[in-house]
């Protein structure tokens, strides 16, 4: 009989959280800068140099620490990590080791599992080396950006369970504006740790160090390459060797990068230039406002408090942005179904193609029930209340003042229609005739042409029975 | 023109500041006693002759030590490493200086790094004491404390990480001030330990070393090490007045390996004192036998991986290779010179995983045991006399196949930078050959007052520090 195993992950993530400034100098942190023209001597390790706390780093780490459940070391201090790279001025990497500013958190799954972090800490990042044909070039603009470390315990048994938990993450420190955890500029990068072994066994399997995954997809196709890899090489009775391996996202495979005999010696010993630092209560206090209800007690609370569908909630949930506008616009118009609907649909579908999300958007819940309410009173048809959502969102005009320039309210009054409706049937001889032969499209085209000609300011359902009736007669 | 050996050096700034001598006059005199005198001593590594007196205020000359960093000028600490180099900015001290209208005469030779006793680990050979031009003139900062004693300056900076200030001002009779660890900025000093290194003043007597700590001292928001503690005005210390005082003769200090002469010589510092009415008692400071081997693995802990950024990559030296780890080999092993390279071995190995916690963190717990002597022995006394060093200078190459007994030069000074505490170094007599013995006052943390209130009494019935050495051919 084969022999079934059990996989173990674990997983060690970096986030940039939000500064404006580098960890120790006040370099900017801004994203694809020309390379080398936010640096100076601190950041370039030049002889002589001291680096200086940014306390902001602080902040957002202990507001992270607080949201995965953490302790929180009341002092903390950094050490070196010694090691030569040329994408690391000083050759020695400030970090945290042997006290990490958070310890002993979980975060919890959405089917309810919780997944172990042993750890929260700060470091400084390292540059970039750009490779050539015959250099290579350093571009020092990353260095001292901060860096948010967050390890899990091996708690996780599949790939899938590993995607989750970065789904899960990223979605918290987005909840807790740490940081927009965009993977495509770095602010997100992962590593992963995963190990097989017989199931019932106590004792952890060889572990095996996967890097260079570039999205969450690459984590969970690694995690499965590797995983199977592992599977067959135990199964044909061989032996692993802890490694750290580089998954090769071209080729769909991970490849030896360092054996555990290659790995450093990292002479780890507390920073001398940096004194320690106290995490005061009242930092503690201050930061703990800025961690809101979690997204996965929001989905709970969502759908037992509003009575929505698992799958809309999962929709508003996964921005915080959304989210809150929800809630925001069902205190002006408690008709919850609706506002997620108007959410749901238009709404994200209208600033999904703004360059820079809803963040910029211009109109405020409370106008946004009303576009809502106007809708289901019958003053704003479909295609009218889109036509003053996306104006609203955009310019942030009162949506009365827009309805009313560019007279917009929906027409019911029959006698307003009657030749519009007289008008399309005399027209559409064809169509007339189709209706009657049992062609239902043919009283769709009817409608339409009527809603052209007012514009889109007709109400459909009005307009669709005076047709009726007027055929019939 | 006017001899301005003999001049202290606030005399200088005060006939400066009164239009009594040109600034173009003052420099002319000590460019002349540099062209005339320096080729026997050889303390500059660099003689700034394109910096203008008229750009600077008053044009008080001073030198600094070539490990702190003057803005577009070179610095290299003595080492082949750092070859070209120019400093991109200005040490927090620079700006100081610059900023109270000194003139920046030059920069000083030290031992490569700052790691050594004589001076002789240079990359531009030896400095030489102008007392006997065969002997070394103390290190690290053996340039600057020559080139003092000399009067081809009347004052210059150092820096001092176990005795680097001290032990040379106590081998060419001045005063060299080490202030309390935070006390002055460290940026822009390139670190050899970080938790040990301190800037101070090299000078002739302690009017002048109370006038120059009044420039450097205060609290820098670009140093997080430096202390957020009020400096006072310290020419208010110049009192000639230290009745009362208790000053604490440390027993452990005054055992074998110390010269007979210099005994004798402390003997009359504390006879002098007790004479102005201090209370002279001896106090113990039981783990002083475990300093010099705490010290070498602290000290050298940190400047292992300090170095490390002397890599080939962003300046300095380069040797080429085709292959990274080549070129960091290459560059490194040609760019360090010997006693470099032993420290950052030291180093490596005390905080490597298997020895990190037998060596590094057991020297941490040790040097807390000596910040506790000192602690216990300052309840009792207000300063602590002693030896600045075992010896007089030694002969050029006495000591240089001799680590070890290099090494323990430093074993008087090194305690004060483990517990952090301001010592200064002063001169209290010659030896039987004529060669300048170095008594050291030690105070509390931020005490730096009562220390050039006992020099400043002290050298008002004494002349040692007046005197100059005739440097001669040999």
């Amino acid at each position: 009989m084969a022999k079934s195993f059990e996989t173990v992950i674990g997983l060690e993530v970096h986030v940039q959280p939000n500064t404006n400034s580098k960890i120790f100098c006040p370099c900017p942190t801004e994203f694809n800068a020309p390379a080398n023209t936010h640096i100076c001597p601190v950041c370039c390790g030049y002889p002589g140099v001291l680096p200086v706390f940014n306390k902001r780093a602080l902040e957002l780490a202990v507001r992270t620490s607080l949201a995965l459940h953490c302790t929180i070391n009341e002092k903390i201090y950094f050490e070196r990590k010694n090691y030569f790279y040329p994408d690391l001025p000083k050759n020695y990497q400030i970090s945290q080791y042997a006290l990490p500013l958070g310890e002993n958190g979980h975060l919890e799954l959405s089917g309810g599992k919780k997944i172990g972090i042993t750890r929260v800490h700060l470091e400084e990042d390292a540059g970039k080396l750009i490779h050539r044909e015959d250099c290579s070039l350093v571009d020092f603009n990353r260095t001292g950006t901060p860096l948010l470390e967050i390890v899990s315990y091996p708690d996780m048994n599949s790939p899938q369970e590993a995607w989750e938990y970065l789904q899960m993450l990223k979605l918290i420190i987005q909840y807790i504006e740490v940081s927009s955890c965009d993977m495509e500029k770095g602010y997100l990068r992962c590593d992963a740790n995963i190990s097989l072994r017989e199931e019932g066994a106590t004792q952890l399997g060889t572990k095996i160090e996967l890097k260079n995954m570039n999205s969450f997809k690459g984590v969970k196709d690694a995690l499965v390459f590797e995983e199977k890899r592992q599977r067959n090489l135990l199964l044909d009775g061989k032996t692993l060797s802890q490694e750290t391996r580089l998954w090769d996202e071209v080729k769909g495979k991970t490849v030896t990068m360092r054996t555990k005999e290659e790995a450093h010696d990292y002479r780890y010993f507390p920073e001398p230039d940096l004194v320690s630092f106290s995490v005061t209560a009242s930092m503690i206090t201050e930061q703990r406002q800025y961690v809101p209800e979690l997204p996965l007690a929001r989905t709970k609370r969502f759908i037992d408090e509003y009575g929505l569908s698992e799958k809309d909630v999962e929709v508003l949930i996964s921005h915080r942005w959304s989210a809150d506008f929800f809630e925001q616009s069902s205190v002006h118009f408690p008709h919850f179904k609706q506002i997620a609907n108007w959410i749901i649909g238009p709404l994200l579908e209208i600033t999904n193609a703004f360059p820079e999300g809803f963040s910029k958007i211009k109109m405020s819940p409370g106008e946004f029930a009303k576009l809502v309410r106007y809708f289901s009173e019958g003053t704003l048809n479909n295609i009218t209340a889109k036509k003053v959502l996306t104006e609203a969102l955009t310019t942030g005009v009162d949506i009365d003042k827009i309805i009313q320039e560019k007279s917009l309210i929906q027409v019911s009054d029959e006698s307003e229609l009657d030749g519009y409706v007289s008008d399309a049937v005399a027209e559409h001889p064809k169509s007339v005739e189709d209706y009657r032969k049992g062609k239902s499209q043919a009283l769709m085209f009817l409608v339409g042409s009527v809603m052209k000609k007012t514009k889109g300011k007709a109400n459909p359902k009005i307009v669709r029975e005076m047709i009726e009736k007027k055929i019939q007669q | 023109m006017n001899d301005l050996s003999s001049l202290k050096a606030v005399d200088i700034v005060q006939k400066l500041s009164q239009n009594q001598i040109t600034k173009e006059d003052v420099r002319g005199f000590f460019n002349k006693r540099i062209t005339d005198l320096d080729p026997y001593i050889h303390s500059f590594v660099k003689v700034f002759t394109h910096l203008s007196p008229a750009d600077t205020g008053l044009g008080i000359p001073i030198g600094i030590k070539d490990n702190i960093c003057i803005k577009d000028e070179e610095i290299t600490c003595a080492s082949r490493i750092l070859n070209g180099h120019r400093a991109v900015y200005d040490a927090t001290v620079i700006g100081k200086l610059k900023q109270a209208g000194f003139l920046i005469m030059g920069t000083m030779n030290m031992d490569e790094f700052a790691f050594g006793s004589s001076t002789e680990n240079s990359c531009y050979g030896p400095t030489r004491n102008p007392w006997d031009i065969t002997r070394v003139p103390g290190g690290s900062s053996g340039g600057s404390a020559a080139a003092v004693a000399a009067r081809l300056i009347p004052w210059a900076l150092g820096s001092d990480t176990g005795g680097s200030i001290r032990q040379p001002a106590s081998f060419c009779g001045v005063v060299g001030f080490k202030p309390t660890y935070g006390r002055v900025s460290r940026y822009g000093l390139i670190a050899f330990g970080s938790s040990l290194d301190q800037i101070g003043p090299l000078t002739t007597n302690f009017v002048d070393c109370a006038y120059l700590l009044n420039v450097i001292c205060g609290h820098d928001p670009y140093d997080s090490t430096s202390a957020q503690v009020d400096v006072a005005d310290f020419s208010k210390s110049l009192i000639d007045n230290v009745e009362g005082l208790k000053v604490g003769l440390p027993q452990e200090y005054f055992r074998q390996g110390l010269n007979s002469d210099i005994a004798k010589a402390i003997g009359e510092v504390a006879a002098v004192l007790k004479g102005r009415g201090a209370q002279i008692t001896n106090i113990s400071l039981p783990h002083t036998e475990y300093a010099v081997a705490t010290y070498y693995i602290v000290g050298c802990s940190e400047a292992s991986s300090n170095l490390q950024r002397f890599d080939g990559v962003k300046y300095g030296l380069r040797v080429k290779s085709s292959e990274l780890l080549d070129m960091y080999k290459k560059t490194r092993g040609e760019g360090f010179g010997p006693e470099s390279k032993r420290r950052i071995f030291l180093g490596t190995y005390s905080l490597s995983s298997g020895y990190y916690d037998a060596y590094y963190v057991r020297a941490l717990k040790v040097r807390t045991l000596i910040k506790r002597d000192f602690e216990e022995a300052f309840k009792q006394v207000d300063v602590i006399l002693t030896p600045t060093a075992p010896t007089c200078a030694f002969k050029i190459g006495e000591k240089a196949e001799d680590p070890l007994s290099m090494y323990l030069s430093d074993i008087y000074t090194i305690s004060a930078n483990l517990a952090g505490l301001p010592a200064v170094s002063f001169p209290c007599g010659f030896s039987k050959g004529s060669l300048p013995i170095g008594a050291q006052f030690i105070g509390r943390p931020f005490d730096e007052e009562i220390l050039i209130r006992m020099g400043y009494t002290y050298q008002t019935v004494t002349d040692f520090h007046a005197r100059i050495p005739l440097v001669t051919h040999g």
